[in-house]
């Protein structure tokens, strides 16, 4: 009996309550925008799949951010409105891609480095962006909770979503087969074994060509 | 001494999202009356494992060194780490201590703390572990993975999405060519455009021209208009159409610093 009134009472706890959302966005995004700033100054830490992190990294190349921030506050934009509707707001797109790629592509697209090159600035912008995110969630959620039962099209996004990981791979073998010939057999043999194990063969690929990249390099 | 940084950064941030990955996870088995952080796929996949500590364990260790094959490349950790890696890792290692679901998998405070500390060891492992590799990997990685990621975002991506609008119905379909070739002319990229015309158009089918969806259109379409404007686009139109660019148009954009 003690223990069914601990549980009633941590059901309105922090761990269950509606009013935590934002503060487990902000967490979330403060800790991607660090990790987005750590790609900025050191190459490693983006918290998103190579294709997205390419479009920033074409920015942080010619100073062209558009594609990225048009790219990554358009997702941002659609998650929300979908998070807010369905009960799940979508990690990838909201955070990892809009908050993580398309605010920073952003902020640097109109010449704002500091959030982004300071960690510890980039730590208090995430948390104030997911913060925001996250009240407005909360707000929309109050507003249209009850009133409907559609999903807005999330599961048709989702296995579009899921399909593109699938294309991954043999572009990956493509691709290194224009790099050079000896990259290309290690990206082949490399899928072929990981297809053989049932694991995901674009990660198969990727560690071929670097095995054969290694012995055998090539220029840029 | 880079090393270190690099070091102290990613426990911070590992800390961080580890952290809000468990919670966010363990909410989605409270959702819709729960407003959670996730995926459906995490959802799917973690109730397909549900209950093996082994099964949750090797899921997230195939999905873990594909992301470090890729941080090792690009310095991109892929979105498996807070999709899969950690979500599937901090259950592995609450059931080794209780088999009960309401003690592990659905408990968003034991999912949190787990997570947390997952977090930091994995985050810390990929960034200095990938910190300090040769520079003939890295060259190879960026000749193999650039063109196949470009590739794969400025048409396999928009392809599969433009699909799937169409598939699923007339309104959808409709929509999302409309947005999604507007999107490609001004943002560079149709994924953007698709997946709001999905957004709506499976909006106006299951709910009809309520006022949620009117204002969704009009949000929809203001983004368009700040973008184009924004990116220029406007100016490029005019000047494409062999029409002179308006005075007071041309004061706006340097007036906005554009």
């Amino acid at each position: 009996m003690e223990n069914d009134l601990k549980d009633l009472e941590q059901a309105k706890s922090f761990w269950f309550a509606d009013w935590a959302f934002p503060i487990i966005v902000g967490i979330m995004s403060a800790g991607v925008f660090a990790g987005t700033s750590m790609y900025y100054n050191y190459g490693v830490g983006a918290f998103n799949e190579v294709a997205i992190v390419a479009m920033l990294k074409a920015g942080m190349t010619d100073g062209a951010y558009g594609a990225a921030a048009a790219f990554g506050a358009s997702f941002l934009f659609a998650r929300v409105l979908e998070g807010s509707l369905v009960g799940i707001l979508d990690l990838g797109g909201s955070i990892l891609t809009g908050v993580g790629i398309g605010i920073p592509a952003i902020l640097l697209s109109v010449g704002f480095e500091a959030p982004v090159k300071s960690f510890p600035l980039a730590l208090l912008t995430g948390l104030i962006i997911g913060v925001v995110i996250g009240g407005i969630i909360y707000v929309v959620r109050h507003f249209t909770i009850g009133q409907s039962k559609a999903t807005f099209g999330a599961d048709v996004m989702m296995g579009a979503g899921n399909d593109t990981g699938r294309f991954l791979g043999p572009l990956i073998i493509l691709s290194a087969v224009t790099a050079s010939i000896p990259i290309g057999l290690g990206a082949t043999a490399g899928a072929a074994i990981f297809y053989a194990w049932k694991k995901p063969i674009a990660g198969g690929a990727i560690i071929g060509a670097m095995i054969l990249g290694f012995f055998f390099p090539v220029k840029l | 001494m880079h090393i270190l940084i690099v070091l102290m950064e990613s426990v911070i941030i590992g800390g961080l999202v580890g952290f809000a990955a468990g919670v966010g996870a363990a909410r989605m088995f409270n959702a819709p009356t729960v407003q959670a952080l996730g995926a459906f796929r995490t959802l799917g996949e973690m109730n397909a494992a549900e209950g093996d500590a082994a099964s949750h364990f090797s899921f997230g260790l195939g999905f873990f060194f594909n992301a470090w094959a890729s941080t090792v490349g690009a310095g991109a950790f892929t979105q498996d780490v807070t999709h899969r890696v950690i979500p599937n890792w901090a259950v592995s290692a609450l059931l080794l201590r209780s088999k009960d679901m309401n003690e592990s998998m659905h408990n968003p405070k034991k999912m949190g703390i787990m997570s947390a500390l997952i977090g930091i060891v994995v985050v810390a492992f990929l960034n200095v572990t990938s910190s300090s590799i040769p520079a003939a990997l890295q060259v190879t990685a960026v000749k193999v993975l650039v063109p196949a990621a470009t590739l794969l975002i400025n048409m396999v991506m928009p392809i599969i999405f433009w699909l799937a609008a169409i598939d699923a119905g007339r309104r959808s379909g409709l929509l999302g060519t409309i947005f999604g070739g507007l999107a490609a002319l001004i943002m560079g990229n149709a994924v953007p455009g698709v997946v709001l015309g999905i957004l709506i158009g499976k909006g106006v089918e299951e709910i009809g021209w309520t006022r949620i969806t009117r204002i969704m259109l009009g949000a929809v379409i203001l983004l368009f208009i700040l973008s184009a404007f924004f990116r220029g686009f406007d100016v490029d139109l005019l000047k494409s159409f062999s029409l002179s660019v308006p005075q007071w148009l041309t004061n706006w954009h340097s007036s906005m610093g554009g």
